[in-house]
């Protein structure tokens, strides 16, 4: 019997193959090399399923396949004892799961890039599929990886292909300013994880995510008093992990686009279309959440860590759904919708609900992808046309992009029984049971509630602007014709974001008492394979939240969020029939007053991070005058007191030798009597 | 008595002195100086033999030719263990005057090493001398002093080696006979060298009279019993510490270096300067760990590794400062040269009774003088180019080298950055495992000083790549028509070998540790 587990590393491997080999033959070859990309996702995307196969029937797997800093070093006498630099492979469920989403999204991006780009006639095809393939394996990098450090070098990767991808048309002034923003704000984050990752180094001596030897596993015991753990400055160990957890927090909330720094991600919209599906729905933004939950065990431990997750997690959640509401343009609605939606996989973790996070990943993974693409599909029929304004009626024109649109849109507004709706009541009931008791997470709760209706206007508006009405140019009138490259993709995701929901049905298993039916629970739970540590019930055991439920007990609780949620989102879903599912819809912002302009300018963000980073160039230039005059003056200085005391040496150096054998003999004399009264040598 | 075990034979098994499998004989151990002394012996019949040569090609052949025999002898044994703990431990010979181990073969290497680039680019710079026989023989000989050297282990042997070196190298300092510079350094070396002599011939003796032995183990026996003669026993081992320092140009010996390696032909600045030096360090770490016992000689109030420590200080500290300051890049590397003697203290300063890393810090200073074996070497030939281009010899005599002589340069770089111990060259990784090695042995404060001298090397080794490179070339370069082959080889080579030896550090620096480990056993 071949095991699945041997091949993980190829799942990794083979994007990056086709990344060289379109680097390097890709003018060669047909379409770009493109098809070596499809292929080379494709066939990871088969082994993915073929490893969750495995891990469904029973299976999980660890491995290290290269040791590049061993102890072996310090037998030379060098580097601090007991510290191993490992690669090395974790598939879990979380693991596996995340490899399908991520090689099925970009399996699928791959194809729709021939409608989008190979069709279109763009140049640089090899670059781009190059890009891609560098992208998906470094994501692909990041999510089988079983230690810290592996994992902030794979994130690093994605932050440097995103750089590259979203910087596509770099001929053009936009795309390399804001690809260079997001390489820039995500770094700002990343500084912070890497220095956690020195933490985690120094307190625990191991980053692996797995083993009773991983570091989770460690700061249970180390908050247990069974494991010594190192701390700074004295400081009690809970307060240090709480550090080193934000510290590492850091770098996911630069990834996935959380308050405060989700600025980048917006202007990345600057990239090719089907750049921004993969980075929203499976790499770029996916890796900060799915961070914290491969290191949820760690998380758990640090109630005040959790709290500050579920809070920024909840606010980002209302805070980007608002900007959403007055954007023109297609991808800015979904841009921001990301954050939101990402925000809220944020609060699930902080409100520790592990796999409600998880089940939102995967199912905004599928209605996000299916939502860029159809914005591709969209661009596409629109000759690269953006602003909805210039849109309309286009449903006769494009039905296939249309229909799954709509079912994308559903997913995402969390209508019943769209795959969206699952997975957000869950995280809002998660975020309600345990914040009954925790106030702070209650507000984190209601933020999130408040968003639902926001949510779901903002993308009724895009909706209905973009597809429905009289067309209101020339364009929208005759659109371009998609191929079967666009409408392929756009289908089989439509489905996905239909159905994906069905894994997960708690709330229909509690009312009406069905067992089993929670799929996604119990794949996370290792029901059906998996490492003990790494399962959500371990998770639950260990985390610092209590369930309380309204309206006296469990299944009232269920109904009544269930419906609240779908009620207001179904508000905000009417609000917007009326608004704008009218032949020539007005824009009603006017009706915001002065809040519109705040919108419009993000709530001046921007404006803000440009401030700070006026103060920070002069923080800079303080940095750059104490580098200038302290660092270099100390090393100048050194040079400066050489330079003088050089001279000293110089004029002892006569040349006339006499002086020199008379020196000499005095040195030695110096040294004996030195040495002599030190060692008693006289007495 | 160890002879060289069956157990290593597989490489020696190729031999054909190697019958039956059955052990080389005792004295084969001696090869690598044999080779040597072999290879001088055969340049003197040489140009006795054809007297009038015009060219000085032969000379040199047969002179690299010799110290690469050697180079492949040592690098045979020390790869096949002779000598060392695995195959029954150190050889030693008449009576333990002499002794082959780890530390001998490996300080010969790089003995052998220094000698053939010197050799081949001496090929060049001699090209129309009229007596170029008594330099290559006068090179190898001292080179064959120098192996002698690093492997006696008698206070009478050691002796007489130092003067096998040292007389050489006074008659090659003061080769150009025509070249005021030249006969004057030469002057000076020797008038220093002899004070140095008379003083470290003293040291032996006062040490000979605490103890009654002039082999170091019986000196070591002698030293846990000294009682009212621990005050003569000190002043006799710093005495021959000032000894040491003459051969290592360290402090408070160092006066001659500069002026030496300023006026002397530029070869033998990069021999005397790399292999001397490193001889030296050599017959310095038996001398103090086989004959002075750090414990016992603690106990007696002779502080030895604290005399060392001071030393480094000073030696690194004058040579960078002073370098700093210069105009020409000669006598820079000169200073720069002692500022490396500095570093290389350090494995004798960064010492403790029973410190756990004694054998890492004393390997890691061998590995160091190992790479600079390669590095100074270079740069010393790249300056014999130069010099034999006519082009002057300050930094803004160098300006604009780079456009004219692109691969030199790129060479004289590589062995700048690696001077000043930037990665990715063999530098960086030597001084790496020295500083780090005083910080585990708990000399903290003496890799700090080591560090921050470092920085301050980068400021005067990058101010001759800035001159290569970066400014502007100034009419004199016109004179650069020639392409000395062979001095281009031995550059190439030295440059080629500073970037190797980066890949390559895991096998020097064990060998390096093990054979100094085996010191402290």
């Amino acid at each position: 019997m071949v095991d699945a587990f041997a091949y993980v590393p190829a799942i990794v491997v083979l994007p990056f193959v086709s990344f060289l080999v379109a680097l390097a033959f890709g003018k060669y070859l047909p379409k770009g090399g493109a098809f070596g990309g499809i292929a080379a996702t494709a066939g990871s995307f088969l082994l993915s399923l073929w490893v969750l196969a495995t891990v469904a029937g029973g299976g999980q797997h660890t491995e290290t396949l290269y040791t590049w800093v061993s102890t072996d070093g310090i037998a030379a006498g060098i580097g601090p004892q007991e510290i191993e630099l490992t690669f090395g492979v974790l598939i879990d469920p979380l693991s596996a799961l995340m490899l399908v989403i991520v090689t099925l999204i970009a399996t699928l991006v791959h194809v729709f890039s021939l409608g989008y780009m190979n069709d279109e006639g763009e140049r640089d095809l090899p670059r781009y599929y190059a890009g891609l393939g560098l992208f998906t394996a470094s994501m692909l990098g990041f999510v089988v990886a079983d230690n810290l450090l592996m994992a902030f070098m794979f994130f690093e990767l994605v932050g440097l292909c995103s750089y590259l991808l979203i910087g596509f048309h770099f001929r053009e002034p936009g795309p390399p300013s804001a690809a260079k923003k997001a390489f820039l704000v995500t770094r700002f984050g990343d500084y912070f994880f890497l220095i956690g990752v020195v933490a985690v180094f120094a307190t625990f001596g191991t980053a692996s995510f797995v083993g009773s030897e991983s570091f989770p596993v460690l700061a249970e015991h180390a908050l247990n008093g069974e494991f010594d753990a190192w701390t700074p400055f004295g400081l009690d160990v809970g307060t240090w992990f709480t550090a080193v957890g934000l510290l590492v927090l850091g770098g996911a909330i630069g990834k996935s686009a959380q308050f405060p720094l989700h600025t980048w991600l917006p202007d990345a919209m600057e990239g090719p279309t089907p750049v921004s599906a993969l980075i929203h729905a499976a790499t770029m933004v996916a890796a900060g959440v799915y961070l914290v939950a491969r290191m949820y065990g760690f998380y758990v431990l640090t109630p005040t860590t959790m709290a500050i997750i579920a809070f920024v997690g909840g606010f980002t959640a209302l805070f980007a759904a608002t900007m959403g509401l007055v954007k023109e343009e297609l991808k800015q609605v979904l841009a921001y919708s990301t954050i939101s939606q990402y925000g809220y996989m944020m609060l699930a973790l902080g409100a520790g609900g592990y796999v409600a996070a998880v089940f939102h990943l995967m199912t905004h993974a599928f209605f996000k992808a299916l939502l860029f693409l159809g914005a591709g599909a969209v661009i596409i029929a629109m000759h690269h046309e953006e602003n909805m304004w210039e849109m309309g009626g286009l449903k006769e024109k494009l039905p296939v992009t249309y229909w799954t649109f709509v079912a994308g849109s559903l997913a995402l507004a969390g209508i019943f029984p769209f795959a969206g709706f699952w997975s957000k009541d869950e995280i809002l009931y998660e975020a309600l049971v345990h914040g009954l008791n925790e106030p702070l997470l209650l507000g984190a709760w209601a933020m999130g509630l408040l968003a639902v209706p926001v949510t779901a206007f903002y993308t009724f508006r895009m909706v209905f602007l973009t597809f429905h009405g009289e067309p209101r140019t020339d364009t929208a009138r005759d659109p371009h014709p998609i191929r079967w490259n666009v409408k392929g993709p756009l289908t089989v995701l439509g489905v996905l974001a239909v159905v994906s929901g069905a894994v997960n049905m708690v709330p229909v298993q509690k009312v009406l008492g069905l067992e089993g039916i929670d799929f996604l629970h119990l794949w996370l739970d290792g029901h059906y394979g998996g490492f003990s540590e790494l399962t959500s019930h371990h998770y639950a055991d260990l985390g610092p939240y209590s369930s309380g439920y309204i309206a006296g007990g469990e299944i009232p609780t269920v109904l009544i969020g269930a419906g609240v949620s779908l009620a207001l989102a179904l508000g905000g879903l009417g609000l917007a029939w009326k608004l704008y599912n009218v032949p020539e819809p007005a824009e009603h912002t006017a009706a915001l007053g002065g809040i519109k302009t705040v919108l419009y300018n993000n709530y001046y963000q921007d404006e803000l991070q440009v401030r700070i980073a006026q103060v920070t160039a002069g923080v800079a230039s303080v940095a750059d005058t104490f580098d200038q005059g302290v660092i270099d003056g100390v090393v100048n200085g050194v040079s400066s007191v050489s330079l003088v005391s050089g001279d000293r040496i110089r004029r002892v150096q006569t040349g006339v030798v006499t002086h020199y054998a008379a020196l000499l003999t005095l040195g030695v004399t110096g040294l004996i009597l030195v040495l002599g009264v030190l060692g008693g040598w006289f007495l | 008595m160890s002879i060289i075990q069956s157990s290593t034979l597989e490489p020696l098994a190729a031999l054909p002195a190697q019958t039956g499998g059955a052990p080389l004989p005792e004295w084969t151990a001696l090869g690598p100086i044999l080779a040597l002394v072999a290879t001088g012996l055969l340049l003197l019949g040489w140009d006795t033999v054809f007297p009038n040569r015009r060219t000085n090609t032969e000379l040199s052949v047969i002179a690299a030719v010799g110290a690469l025999v050697t180079l492949a002898l040592s690098g045979w044994y020390l790869a096949a263990g002779t000598g060392r703990p695995a195959t029954g431990g150190a050889i030693t010979l008449f009576a333990e005057a002499i002794t082959i181990d780890g530390l001998a073969l490996f300080f010969t290497a790089i003995v052998a090493v220094v000698t053939a680039l010197v050799a081949v680019a001496s090929r060049d710079y001699l090209d129309d001398h009229e007596t170029p026989g008594e330099f290559y023989s006068l090179v190898v000989l001292a080179a064959a002093g120098m192996a002698l050297l690093a492997s006696a282990s008698s206070l009478a042997t050691i002796f007489v080696a130092l003067e096998m070196v040292s007389l050489p190298s006074y008659a090659l300092v003061a080769y150009l006979k025509e070249d005021r510079g030249s006969v004057e350094a030469g002057m000076k070396y020797f008038l220093v060298g002899a004070v140095s002599s008379a003083i470290f011939v003293f040291g032996i003796s006062l040490v000979y009279a605490a103890t009654g032995s002039l082999v170091l183990s019986d000196v070591a026996a002698a030293f846990g019993d000294l009682d009212d003669l621990a005050g003569v026993a000190g002043v006799g081992v710093v005495m021959m510490i000032g000894g040491f320092a003459f051969k290592t140009a360290s402090v408070p010996v160092h006066f001659w270096a500069p002026e030496v390696y300023e006026g002397a032909p530029a070869p033998v600045s990069a021999f005397l300067s790399s292999a001397s030096k490193a001889a030296g360090f050599a017959v310095a770490f038996r001398v103090f760990t086989e004959a002075f016992p750090i414990a016992d000689a603690v106990a007696v109030g002779i502080d030895w590794p604290l005399v060392f420590a001071v030393l480094a200080v000073l030696t690194m500290t004058l040579g960078n400062f002073a370098a700093a300051v210069q105009t020409e890049v000669k006598r820079m590397l000169a200073y720069s040269s002692i500022g490396h003697a500095g570093y290389a203290l350090i494995g004798l300063a960064a010492l403790s009774a029973g410190g756990s890393h004694n054998g890492a810090v004393m390997g890691a200073s061998m590995a160091h003088l190992f790479v600079y074996g390669f590095m100074n070497t270079g740069a010393f030939l790249f300056i014999a180019m130069v010099e034999s281009w006519g082009v002057g010899r300050t930094f803004e005599d160098y300006a604009g080298l780079g456009s004219v002589a692109p691969m030199a340069s790129v060479a004289m770089t590589v062995f700048m950055f690696s001077l000043a111990g930037l990665p990715p060259f063999g530098g960086f990784f030597s001084k790496y495992f020295l500083f780090a090695g005083a910080v585990f042995n708990g000399f903290w404060w003496l890799a700090a000083i080591g560090a921050l001298n470092s920085v301050l090397s980068l400021y005067y080794y990058s101010r001759v790549v800035k001159a290569l490179w970066i400014e502007e070339p100034t009419d004199a370069l016109s004179a650069v028509d020639s392409r000395p082959t062979a001095l281009y080889g031995a550059v190439i080579v030295a440059a080629v070998a500073t970037v190797v030896v980066l890949p390559g550090f895991g096998p020097v620096i064990e060998t390096a540790e093990a054979a100094a480990t085996a010191l402290f056993g």
